[in-house]
């Protein structure tokens, strides 16, 4: 990836027109002694937009979150909020709500004065405050439980009244650090429309965290994929899940088999790789500048998404498909609306390859053993470069 | 250790699972239980006055020694000073004690929280006598500070043997067991409330009035009532610091039980010491509520 790191950077530093961004950063670092925990983050935020920020644990998402909200400040690099530089404005001198990954709610107070706090401390008209916290405890439908303690509310309305209490002042930005992590998955699913019904609702510029990629594509306009203290890529969800930039976030959103090959030759967007015994081909993702550098020979990786593939009964072949191998079951593995079969397709592949059962009419017939065609389309399996 | 569990296994049937808890009181209650049979037997000697010509105690009560103790106004100062004198102590104490602990669980340098912790241990290996005499040998007449003063023509002042040295002794004494009890209750107020108190808009002056004491609260009535209690029942920092002059209840005491041998006179300023401290405590308790000591369910755990 790395020669393609000066082209990104250009395409950031490109000057653009028209709304100011609510949030932007310009080549941001975050340095612990020795140790980037945020390396070189650029990307703009347009005004009203939910992003989200995904990534393993580790890879800096809190940091970059953390230097948003102010309570950090960058090695290096520049955070714009409303086109104006923060850097040196404190925290409390933001207008940035955060919900926090422990919700942070103050235990000595009830809702209503969790919800007043920002008010008061904002001197907002003391008149209007109860009114006003009314009205947001409404929004995120906790009316009648403004009296009770922190503690007397479920985990659930605990989640609401963090999000009223980060909302209610009007903030230009609405920051979540993963509040939703600790929630059994219903309740999270649950949460996750609600933070985009308030979002809509109210059209505030929200960046959440999260490493629940259902969740990233669920409720974002935009993801940011984090890995390693690096922006992986910044895309909308479809074309995150379509098109990923790297086998990184090829394989971290779905289920991708990756098969490591070498390079044949590449014309336009279609690269012929040999992969095992087995010359195949696919879409070429090695960047369109320095062609030179892929010269055949040059190591590859394979990406192909589980659903992608097609498994048919052995003597029943694939008709439809560009590729098609034969295979043994080794597993299948029921998940309740989806079955994944675990293939063995020698010829291509040293590890077995994760198929998801696609076909209606046959569902659960393949057993552990038996012999299978598995096949693909070349507009399916993407060819990035390889690390070595 | 298998000898000792076979031990423990007849000493311990396992029927008796459900006494387990109270049968591991009973060495608590026994320490507790002496010093109620002490206060038994020091009621009983303050209804019982002394007879100056025989030196020898009444047979029957009476409340003679209370009348006295109460008659008096030398009782009333030492209670007023005893009593002024720990609500001084405490609050400065407080004070004091509250930015030592908050720097010590927050700061991020593991160096800058050995320091704080060797500098707060090192009195405790000291003592409060030699505590207390060393503050003789700094603020003496021939001190070290009078000698400085000296040196730049200041006539020598009066440090000892005044209130203020013995306050002064006091919070110096009291101050290592107030961090210590501040210290685990600002611990288990998370970073990021103040965190979240800062993105809501509140200043640190506001975080702090706000959020942090309030959080703080259960810690800082409990130290404030450890160090109370032990001020108002202390004996070396007035005798030694007051030099006689400055004398607290305990004090007095000490002076009726070894000096006078009025044991009768000498338990019943015990006993009114003793219902001065519980009845303070008595209020501290009543106006806060026990349940700010943190006994029982803590409120700070959010689910
Ligand atoms: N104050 C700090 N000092 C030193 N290292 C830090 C500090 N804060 C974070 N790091 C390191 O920076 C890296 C990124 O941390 P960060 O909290 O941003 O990760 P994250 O992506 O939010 O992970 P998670 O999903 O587990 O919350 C980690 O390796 C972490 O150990
Ligand atoms: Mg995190």
């Amino acid at each position: 990836m790395q020669h393609e790191l000066p082209h990104t950077v250009q395409e950031h530093a490109s000057e653009t027109f028209g709304p100011v961004p609510a949030v932007s950063a310009k080549a941001v670092n975050m340095r612990f002694g020795n140790f980037y925990a945020v390396k070189n983050a650029s990307f703009q935020l347009e005004q009203g937009r939910f992003l989200t920020i995904l990534g393993p644990s580790g890879s800096g998402k809190t940091t970059l979150l953390r230097m948003i909200a102010g309570f950090l400040t960058p090695t290096s690099g520049e955070i714009f909020i409303k086109g104006e530089a923060v850097n040196a404005v404190a925290a409390n001198k933001r207008a940035i709500g955060m919900v926090f990954q422990k919700l942070a709610l103050f235990p000595h107070m009830t809702a209503a004065e969790n919800v007043a706090f920002p008010l008061k401390m904002r001197r907002f008209d003391a008149r209007t405050i109860p009114d006003r916290v009314l009205q947001y405890l409404k929004l995120v439908r906790l009316d009648g439980l403004e009296n009770r303690r922190i503690h007397e509310l479920s985990g659930g309305q605990q989640q609401r009244v963090a999000i009223a209490r980060a909302l209610v002042f009007e903030p230009d930005l609405l920051l979540l650090d993963e509040p939703l992590a600790a929630l059994d998955r219903k309740l999270r699913e649950e949460m996750q429309l609600e933070f985009r019904r308030i979002q809509k609702e109210l059209g505030v510029t929200t960046i959440n965290v999260t490493h629940d990629q259902r969740e990233a594509l669920v409720v974002s306009d935009r993801i940011i994929v984090m890995n390693n203290a690096e922006i992986q890529q910044n895309a909308a969800p479809i074309q995150m899940y379509r098109s990923p930039e790297n086998p990184f976030v090829a394989t971290f959103i779905g289920v991708t088999n990756v098969f490591s090959g070498k390079l044949v030759k590449r014309v336009g967007d279609t690269a012929s790789v040999l992969v095992g015994e087995q010359e195949l081909s696919g879409q070429s993702r090695l960047g369109s500048s320095n062609i030179t550098r892929f010269e055949s020979g040059a190591a590859v990786k394979c990406a192909l998404r589980a659903e992608q593939i097609r498994i048919a009964r052995e003597g029943k072949p694939l008709d439809k498909t560009d590729f098609s191998f034969t295979g043994r079951i080794a597993d299948v593995i029921f998940e309740g609306e989806r079955q994944i079969y675990v293939v063995d397709v020698p010829g291509v592949s040293a590890d077995p390859i994760r198929i998801f059962h696609h076909d209606q009419d046959e569902f659960a017939t393949h057993h552990i053993g038996e012999l299978v065609h598995v096949g693909w389309n070349t507009n399916d399996m993407h060819v990035y470069a390889g690390i070595s | 250790m298998d000898a000792l569990e076979g031990v423990f296994a007849v000493a311990w049937p396992k029927g008796g699972g459900k006494l387990t808890p109270y049968l591991l009181l009973v060495p608590a209650i026994s320490v507790v239980g002496l010093l109620v049979i002490g206060l038994v037997y020091i009621g009983d000697s303050s209804l019982r006055t002394l007879d100056r010509t025989t030196f020898l105690f009444s047979e029957n009560y009476s409340l003679e020694n209370y009348r006295r103790a109460l008659s008096e106004g030398f009782t009333y100062t030492i209670i007023w000073r005893s009593l002024f004198g720990a609500f001084v102590v405490t609050i400065i104490t407080l004070i004091l004690a509250f930015p030592y602990a908050y720097m010590m669980v927050r700061t991020r340098s593991a160096l800058v929280r050995k320091a704080l912790l060797i500098a707060l241990f090192l009195p405790f290996f000291i003592g409060q006598v030699v505590r207390a005499y060393g503050w003789l040998i700094i603020l003496g007449n021939q001190g070290i500070i009078n000698d400085a003063l000296g040196l730049i023509g200041i006539e020598p002042l009066r440090l000892l043997f005044n209130y203020p040295a013995v306050i002064f002794g006091l919070v110096q004494y009291m101050l290592p067991f107030a961090v210590l009890m501040l210290a685990p209750a600002l611990t288990a107020i998370p970073e990021e409330m103040e965190a979240a108190a800062g993105s809501l808009g509140a200043d640190w002056f506001q975080t702090l009035l706000h959020v942090v004491l309030p959080m703080a609260k259960p810690g800082l009535i409990g130290s404030g009532i450890v160090v109370l209690t032990l001020t108002l029942t202390d004996f070396a920092m007035p005798a030694i610091l007051g030099g006689g002059t400055q004398d607290f209840i305990a004090n007095a005491i000490y002076d009726q039980f070894f000096r006078t041998s009025d044991q009768g006179f000498g338990s019943a300023l015990t006993i009114i010491l003793v219902a001065t401290g519980s009845l303070v405590v008595g209020i501290a308790l009543a106006t806060f509520g026990a349940g700010t000591l943190a006994l029982g369910k803590s409120e700070n755990e959010v689910r």
